[in-house]
């Protein structure tokens, strides 16, 4: 039998029982539907964050430390592998190593990593956080070349500030955007104001720090301070312009890459403040004069990580490339998105069982046709592959209609996610992604599920007698 | 002259639990090209399993059934599907006409089976239905057809691969006299026109006024065989 006449005849057999047909298809459409939209939540949570790494161009930054820590080793919980290479002397971190590292192949920037805690005061009100130092070159790059409001800093040396958008929160700014007109009830009791961002570029800010106050140190005998209120620290307050203010993050980034503010290098050594840089320092104090405390290099493309991170790490240095990570986030998400999966193929066996059921009743109900196509000169193959186009029928529509439902399923919960999560952002996050190949592998795998539903079904029209048939009622 | 059919000591038995049930039983007979032969006998005397025997839906516990040299004994299923197929031609007592399933559409599901290709399944389905009187009821249903209508799309269907013998179990049974004379009229048309036909009936009149030979059938085996005519007569 020719295959258009294989379909007719199973097309029309489903044809005839509408209803059931339609219910079983239903089960499949479901199933499916589950399926894709759980399966492209995982895709769009792993879009999400690696795009967003990509965007603050992460996997071409490496963070580089004269000790002896293997980060890698310090994240998988090897503590004493970590606290061993400690004791190692570490080679100095100096200015020369690091125009060592420029004259790599791929390597566009290298500078030390400054961050130190300030107090930040801005129109009364007043916020802790941890400030980075970065030279003006970096504003040639992502995220820094594209700014919410103003631009990069042009000079090192200049009293400039880029601020983002967690701080004008905790300074209770409120930025004006597309949703937000207007500020709250609750807005107005913690004196929040409503600012255009443009409109904030030049604006003084204080940066505060802390020095050590010599004076109240000498009121103290032994320099103790044990059982006394008063600080042995007084603040500085550093006048800052406003230079620019950095973009919302869509919520998948680091912290450290939307929080906080950066002023130019030069202007953060020359700040006076209590002398550390970082943790590093902290660890590796007795070196500290001897250098930075970590660095950071960054490559033009992602393929020069790891030839880079070599040729750093065989000069004795510790190498830490969110490259390393990214094989082990896959790993991660490949599991996260497989027990999503899990769930909608179990809405889909559900479905298969559903099939099965409805097939056996077909053949209960087509005995008799079933051996009359005998009677007729039908091959126990043909029968079977009758049965077979109507199971691949059921998986083919359900499939299809199923990932209609998927989308429209993950159009509505990015929506309400939206709206709910992002309600005062100026910016939509897609939660689902469905790409080409999950399209053709759920209308594939609704296809197989049913066909392999179909096989019980099939192997039993094929073995019906047909003597016993042509009797049947 | 070659035998179209020839069955050779040929057995049948049901066993229904430790009854055992000798539906045909030593059965011999042979039969020629472009005969009509009649078979005859009671209700439960193995006619209609002998007819399932020679359409190859049932096969023998023992013996041989030859056609065209073939022997169906020997066959496998699908051999037996193709069989069915292009050798045999089924008509039934209760038409066995698929009921969701046009006049048109009945005959050109046996074309289908043949392997014919759209446009040609239909030409032949419709030259099959005109050739029984039936090419203005070609889309009815067989609920929308008398039982005599649906005999004769069961012979068009039956006739749509060609085949080389026509197997008819009890075609009159159903049928009131008149409509059962005009079915074996038909048969004995086709008959004149070179279809060989194996007739399985009650009517034994009908049976004598069509056939070339009348073979009586008793307990699965034959026990009386009377030639009516010679090959060359027409009844």
């Amino acid at each position: 039998m020719k295959p258009d006449e294989l379909t007719r005849i199973a097309l029309g057999n489903l044809w005839r029982t509408k209803l059931r047909t339609f219910l079983t298809t239903l089960g499949v459409i479901i199933g499916i539907g589950a399926l894709v939209s759980m399966v492209s939540f995982g895709i769009g949570m792993q879009k999400n964050v690696t795009a967003a790494f990509y965007e603050n161009d992460l996997f071409t930054s490496m963070l580089v430390s004269p000790q002896q820590i293997d980060v890698n080793k310090a994240i998988s919980g090897d503590m004493e592998g970590m606290v061993n290479a400690l004791y190692e002397p570490p080679p100095p971190l100096v200015d020369s190593t690091l125009s060592c590292f420029q004259t790599f192949s791929g390597v566009v920037i290298s500078f030390p990593e400054i961050r130190f805690p300030v107090k930040i005061r801005f129109a009364g009100n007043e916020t802790r956080i941890n400030i980075r130092a970065m030279p003006a070159s970096m504003g040639q790059y992502k995220p820094f070349n594209d700014l919410l409001a103003g631009s990069f800093f042009k000079s090192d040396s200049q009293n400039t500030i880029i601020l983002s958008q967690n701080i004008l929160k905790d300074l209770n700014v409120k930025l004006k955007n597309r949703h937000i007109h207007h500020l709250t009830l609750e807005d107005s009791l913690k004196s929040t104001v409503l600012i255009e961002a443009d409109s904030m570029i030049g604006d003084s800010l204080d940066v505060i720090t802390s020095v050590v106050d010599v004076t109240k140190m000498t009121g103290f005998p032994g320099f103790s301070i044990k059982g006394h209120r008063r600080m042995l620290f007084k603040e500085i307050i550093n006048p800052f312009q406003i230079g620019g203010i950095q973009k919302a993050g869509s919520g998948f980034e680091a912290p450290s890459m939307i929080s906080g503010a950066i002023i130019p290098i030069q202007t953060a050594e020359m700040l006076p403040r209590v002398g550390f840089n970082n943790i590093w320092d902290v660890l590796g104090g007795k070196h500290d004069h001897e250098g930075y405390g970590s660095a950071i290099v960054r490559v033009k493309h992602i393929d020069h990580v790891k030839a880079v991170q070599d040729s750093i790490e065989s000069m004795g240095y510790s190498v830490f490339s969110i490259m390393d990570q990214l094989s082990e986030m896959k790993k991660g998400f490949l599991i996260f998105d497989m027990g999503l999966g899990a769930i909608g193929t179990i809405a889909l066996i559900v479905a298969a069982l559903g099939i099965i059921n409805t097939m056996v009743m077909s053949i209960l109900e087509r005995t008799r046709e079933i051996g009359i196509m005998k009677a007729i000169g039908g091959s126990e193959g043909e029968i079977r592959t009758i049965f077979f186009v109507e199971a691949g029928m059921i998986g083919l529509i359900g499939g299809i209609f199923g990932l209609l439902l998927g989308w429209l399923v993950t159009k509505i919960a990015n929506a309400v996610a939206n709206m709910i999560f992002l309600k005062e952002m100026d910016f939509s996050v897609n939660f689902f992604h469905i790409p080409f190949w999950l399209i053709l592998s759920a209308i594939a795998f609704s296809i197989g599920i049913s066909l392999l539903a179909g096989i019980y079904p099939a192997a039993r029209a094929a073995a019906v007698n047909p003597v016993e048939a042509l009797r049947h009622d | 002259m070659k035998h179209l059919l020839k069955i050779q000591n040929c057995y049948r038995i049901y066993f229904k639990g430790t009854i055992q049930i000798q539906a045909v039983r030593n059965l011999s007979f042979s039969m020629r090209s472009g005969e009509l032969v009649s078979i005859i006998g009671r209700s439960g005397s193995g006619k209609s399993t002998l007819l399932n025997l020679i359409g190859g839906l049932d096969t023998p516990n023992q013996g041989h059934i030859w056609i065209q040299d073939k022997d169906l004994t020997r066959m496998n299923r699908t051999e037996l599907a193709r069989h069915r197929r292009y050798m045999v031609g089924m008509i039934f007592q209760s038409f066995n006409l698929i009921p969701s399933r046009t006049a048109l559409e009945n005959v050109s599901l046996a074309l289908a089976f043949g392997g014919k290709g759209r446009s040609e399944r239909e030409q032949t389905a419709i030259r099959l239905l005109d050739s029984v009187g039936l090419k203005d009821r070609m889309n009815h249903s067989p609920g929308e057809l008398s039982g005599g209508e649906c005999q004769r799309v069961a012979i068009a269907r039956a006739l749509a691969n060609r085949p080389l013998l026509l197997l008819a179990d009890e075609p009159t049974g159903n049928l009131d006299s008149k409509t059962a004379e005009d079915i074996l009229d038909l048969l004995r048309k086709l008959n004149r026109k070179g279809v060989s036909i194996l007739m399985v009936t009650h009517d034994q009149l009908g049976a004598e006024r069509i056939s070339h030979r009348r073979l009586q059938l008793m307990d699965g085996t034959i026990i009386k065989e009377e030639q009516l005519r010679s090959l060359h007569e027409t009844g």
